[in-house]
């Protein structure tokens, strides 16, 4: 059982990260980005691509695909992205969802279509109150937590971060303020990029790679978002690692049901607590 | 009833007359596809193009359809007509259930809780119940001949859709046209408006939404009619997109650009891709032309058009 939710807590802390950025973009630019998905699943390839020129170096990998992702997400914020600002919010749907298509195609294309296997970049376990854990999950929670609280200083502290919480709130009074709303938006969209790629990065070796991986996740992580909240750092957070709880314990009685239990959830906290958007 | 009929006539014949003109351009086979596909994004346009939500799961109501007629043929009674009405009434029943909690939401959240259903509507068919829904194989269907209903027939098949599609045509014009219909697009326009009308918009909402996906359900029920075998595929979530490419295609909110998008669509997807490999690509490229240059859709291009030839200025 102890494994079990240590596992919750692993899938907990990637959905935080990849979720993070997806709840910030929803909550800042009222905008759904299906192309979030898509960064997930270019870091995890990404990754592939460039351990064997890193010598296997896994943490040197991750952060040149973080870095990688950069220039990617900022031609779909300025390209894609920003002209749907104030639109309909059904064509920022399906214009997102495009980019997930050429995106998944262009995958298939470079990478091929079946699934690519990876192991364990650490390969040590450890044991703790008699349960053996692999290193490696335990590492992903604390990075998670990491995450979370340079997150919350973050937004707390620096200017950057007040300017868009204040926009969460109330983006024309901001405006108002003379501050380019729009410019800020960027920035938090290309940080969500790069933590969506660092998630692709840290579940690669959990599960395979393959083009379809980020529906799926984006599915669950829009789940995550909806039940902690659009725009809600905290929320996030404790729904991430509710919603990863689930998921894992629903897998260990029922495998094939666990990411379905999510929207079960989902549909239950969404009955008592409907969102207007 | 019938002097409605009268009035819509013109209507039906030319629809009528557009299927017989591409029977022999597609094929009696793709023909039929195409008329149930057109049924099936009258169906979407109702909620997306009338009432203004974007549906990410509408595959849930095609599958619940088409699973419904093969599991009632299977166990209960291989007449066709009783299998068609029972999946009906199931495409009905699934939009009573989950209508309240559907069409709450707005926007985003509409689009999503729809494709979180069908997600689990996809695992329910796929692995949850195998058992009966054959799992990924899928499972066969065989319906009896009632009188001249033979539908392994490829004409009986072909003339029950093309008039299953005018019948559904006519509904949906005639719902339109009703005071619910303007109700329903002043919701699109502004709900908040509607309800200082003193209407009570959730009600009539809710009552799309069933009307919608009891038509996709009877389009599922159809293509498995025609098909006579159900797959996963027909409940499969990723397939959305294909009903929204073809209501943006031909233009959102009205009826005759869904029958020109579920066509063009259907005829894109069956010829491009054989000669296209990498068809999701121009897909994509296409969706986002489309929302990016041409949001009005050919039927709104067509009709923007003659407008500017009948009344001799330009805009």
């Amino acid at each position: 059982m102890i494994n079990t939710i240590a596992y919750g807590l692993t899938i907990g802390g990637i959905l935080y990260i990849i979720s993070i950025g997806l709840s910030l973009t929803f909550g800042t630019m009222r905008i759904v980005n299906f192309a979030h998905g898509l960064i997930y699943t270019i870091g995890a390839y990404l990754l592939i691509t460039t351990l064997p020129i890193f010598k296997n170096n896994f943490i040197i990998g991750a952060l040149f695909t973080v870095l990688a992702v950069i220039p990617i997400s900022y031609v779909i914020e300025r390209f894609i992205i920003r002209k749907l600002y104030g639109v309909s919010i059904d064509y920022a749907i399906i214009a997102t969802y495009a980019v997930v298509l050429i995106g998944i195609d262009l995958i298939k294309w470079i990478w091929g279509a079946s699934p690519i296997p990876l192991s364990d970049p650490i390969g040590i376990d450890i044991t703790l109150f008699s349960v053996t854990i692999p290193l490696y999950r335990l590492m992903i929670i604390v990075l998670s937590l990491i995450i979370f609280v340079t997150l919350t200083i973050f937004f707390k502290k620096t200017m950057i971060g007040k300017i868009v919480i204040a926009a969460l709130e109330d983006k024309d009074a901001v405006r108002s303020l003379g501050i380019n709303v729009d410019k800020y938006f960027s920035y938090v969209f290309i940080i969500g990029s790069c933590l969506a790629a660092l998630g692709g990065v840290l579940y690669a070796p959990i599960t395979s790679v393959h083009p379809y991986m980020g529906m799926m996740v984006l599915l669950i992580s829009f789940a995550v978002v909806l039940v902690g909240g659009l725009g809600n750092i905290k929320g996030t957070f404790v729904s991430a690692f509710i919603l990863g709880l689930v998921m894992a314990i629903t897998g260990r009685f029922w495998g094939p049901a666990a990411e379905t239990m999510v929207f079960i959830v989902m549909g239950i906290v969404l009955i008592f607590k409907p969102i207007e958007v | 009833m019938i002097a409605q009929l009268r009035k819509n006539i013109l209507d039906l014949i030319i629809i009528t007359a557009g299927f017989f003109a591409v029977l022999p351009i597609f094929g009696i086979n793709r023909a039929t596809d195409f008329i149930i596909f057109c049924i099936f994004v009258l169906g979407f346009n109702l909620l997306y193009g009338y009432m203004g939500r974007l549906s990410f799961g509408h595959m849930l109501y095609l599958g619940i359809g088409a699973y419904t007629i093969t599991l009632f043929a299977e166990h209960v009674s291989k007449n066709p007509f009783l299998a068609l009405i029972a999946s009906i009434l199931a495409g009905a029943l699934i939009g009573v259930i989950i209508g309240p909690i559907v069409v709450r939401t707005t926007g985003a959240c509409f689009a999503l809780i729809n494709l979180a259903f069908n997600q689990v509507g996809y695992f329910l068919a796929l692995v949850a119940l195998s058992r009966w829904t054959g799992g990924e194989d899928g499972m066969s269907a065989y319906f009896n001949k009632i009188a001249l209903f033979d539908f392994g027939k490829k004409p009986v098949i072909f003339g029950f859709c093309l008039f299953s599609l005018l019948f559904t045509f006519f509904i949906l014009k005639r719902l339109l046209s009703s005071p619910y219909g303007i109700l329903i697009k002043s919701i699109k326009e502004n709900e908040i408006r509607v309800k200082f009308l003193g209407y009570n918009t959730f009600k009539y909402k809710w009552i799309a939404f069933i009307i919608s996906t009891t038509i996709s359900s009877f389009a599922g029920a159809l293509s498995i009619l025609n098909y006579g075998y159900v797959t996963p595929s027909f409940i499969d979530p990723t397939r959305a997109v294909e009903v929204i490419f073809a209501t943006l295609i031909g233009g959102a909110g009205s009826l005759y650009g869904a029958l020109i998008g579920g066509v063009l669509y259907m005829a894109i997807s069956n010829y491009l891709a054989s000669y296209l490999s990498r068809w999701e690509m121009f897909l994509g490229f296409a969706l986002l032309i489309i929302v990016f240059r041409f949001r009005k859709g050919v039927w709104g291009y067509v009709k923007d058009k003659f407008a500017i030839k009948a009344h001799g200025m330009v805009r």
